[in-house]
């Protein structure tokens, strides 16, 4: 197969299933020119040389365009005046320092170690209530059941959206986490479809943002939505509708992919689920494994600001630059046996979470939901079978992982 | 039980902040202090922070090795 059309290969439906193939070809042309002038990146080495390399920009999405209405002021005025706003005010996950420094430290500041730290009892009774609501049954759907609605309670009680309103948003998280795929953010229809998802959720935010500003509570949102003063000037108010639109949208789309991810590998390795059962101190390690195995986010795009030498090939000025995490997870020159599932492995340096300035705000959050989930399941659900092996997989090819997951079951404990 | 950090390799992700908070703590953002010999109790966090960072830069070795270091 032609290096130069590899990528085609990897977001073809067909080879969601398994594209690990794939990407051992990759990382035989560890820097791959594509037909379309972007560059795929597939090695551990070359993946951590370019995180930090500052000439790799962010900012990489194609300016907002809304679509064509006929109306003239609209396609003429004003329009064009929300297509430039929405572009200056891009979440900080598309964003460059020192923008996206400013932006990720606010959350972050927020974000503190007592709040994660908290939902660590809230996780639990989900986790509970969620599979005491399968009791009865023969078989468990669990991504419906539990790996989806877990990570979008989490994040709302976080953020403090109220829980009535979330079935509103569940396909706008959608719609707009296609930006990370390629094929979505090139194509016209849709892109209009992002900026109409995003024009939505827009809205709902502006007014919960006002709401939490007349009547703030114990939330993040209401302390990110807190004025500011002169000495410390406050989040402008489109760049706090976009920060709570990226964490809303991140809690709704990765987690049920590390969950379901976990799940399904434990399933694949019932010795690890015994050992984990028997054992539940070894769930960090394992989680971490699944990271690097099996990750929820495959890769990530930039684009190149200035020419730059890599591996004796040079990425030209303005070249879209993929890394692809999942093919460095299993660089045979960085780690053993690499596609072995083997929570046991030493220094286990995977691009789980991505790496660099960008690395995922939500690790600790989502780690603690990841292992209290796993954890509880192993527990609980008797005699766990897979329904079907290959489980149909939702259609990203960056957020990868399963639409669904059946599990036979014995019962609940 | 003791901890080391190779503090070359620690970029400051914070990550064994939130898994051991009693025993790691970034100030500035960037300046990791732990405590080098915790307690045997609290094993599964010291692990736990192990695990969780992203650039493997904390090891655990056994506390005799830590007594043969004292004067």
């Amino acid at each position: 197969m032609r290096s130069e059309t590899l990528f085609s290969e990897v977001m073809d439906p067909k080879n969601r299933a398994n594209p690990y193939p794939l990407y051992e070809l990759f990382r035989q042309t560890p820097v791959a020119k594509q037909s379309d002038g972007s560059f795929v990146v597939s090695t551990h080495e070359n993946i951590r040389t370019l995180l930090f390399d500052p000439r790799l920009s962010s900012e990489d999405l194609p300016p907002s365009r809304r679509p064509h209405t006929g109306n003239p002021i609209k396609d003429w005025i004003l329009n064009p005046i929300k297509n430039r706003v929405v572009t200056a005010h891009r979440p900080f996950i598309f964003r460059d320092p020192p923008d996206h420094d400013t932006l990720r430290k606010f959350v972050m500041d927020e974000f503190t170690i007592q709040r994660v730290n908290d939902a660590h009892g809230r996780v639990e009774s989900l986790v509970d209530e969620f599979i005491e609501r399968c009791r009865g049954r023969s078989e468990v759907c669990l991504v419906e059941d539990l790996s989806y609605p877990l990570p979008v309670a989490v994040i709302c009680d976080l953020l403090g959206v109220p829980e009535e309103d979330e079935p509103h948003f569940q396909r706008w998280a959608t719609q707009l986490a296609t930006a990370l795929e390629p094929d979505a953010r090139h194509d016209e229809t849709g892109r209009h479809a992002i900026v109409a998802a995003f024009d939505e959720i827009s809205a709902y935010m502006r007014k919960l943002i006002r709401e939490k500003r007349r009547r703030p509570a114990d939330d993040m949102l209401s302390r990110l939505a807190k004025p500011g003063n002169k000495r410390t000037p406050g989040m402008g108010d489109i760049d706090l509708i976009a920060t709570g639109i990226l964490l809303l949208v991140a809690g709704h789309e990765t987690t049920v992919n590390l969950i379901t991810n976990a799940m399904l590998t434990l399933l694949r390795n019932p010795d690890e689920l015994e050992k984990l059962k028997a054992d539940p101190e070894r769930a960090p390690r394992l989680i971490e494994e699944v990271l690097r195995y099996e990750p929820p986010v495959h890769f990530r795009t930039r684009k190149a600001t200035s020419p730059i030498d890599i591996d004796r090939v040079t990425i030209p000025a303005g070249a879209p630059v993929i890394l692809l995490f999942a093919a460095a997870n299993r660089d045979p020159a960085r780690f053993a046996n690499p596609d072995r599932f083997d929570p046991d492995r030493a220094d286990n340096q995977h691009f789980g979470f991505g790496g660099g300035l960008h690395y995922c705000v939500g690790a600790p959050l989502a780690r603690i939901e990841a292992e209290i989930a796993l954890v509880t399941l192993c527990r609980r659900l008797r005699e766990p079978r897979l329904m079907s092996d290959p489980p149909p997989y939702r259609s990203g090819a960056s957020l990868r992982g399963p639409a669904s997951l059946g599990i036979h079951i014995n019962g609940i404990s | 039980m003791r901890i080391v950090v190779d503090l070359n390799r620690c970029q400051g992700y914070a990550q064994c902040c939130y898994a051991a908070p009693e025993h790691f703590e970034l100030r500035g953002h960037e300046i990791l202090f732990y405590d080098p010999a915790p307690p045997e109790r609290e094993r599964a966090r010291i692990e736990r922070a192990q695990q969780a960072c992203p650039v493997r830069a904390i090891s655990i070795e056994p506390a005799d090795l830590a007594e043969q270091d004292e004067p």
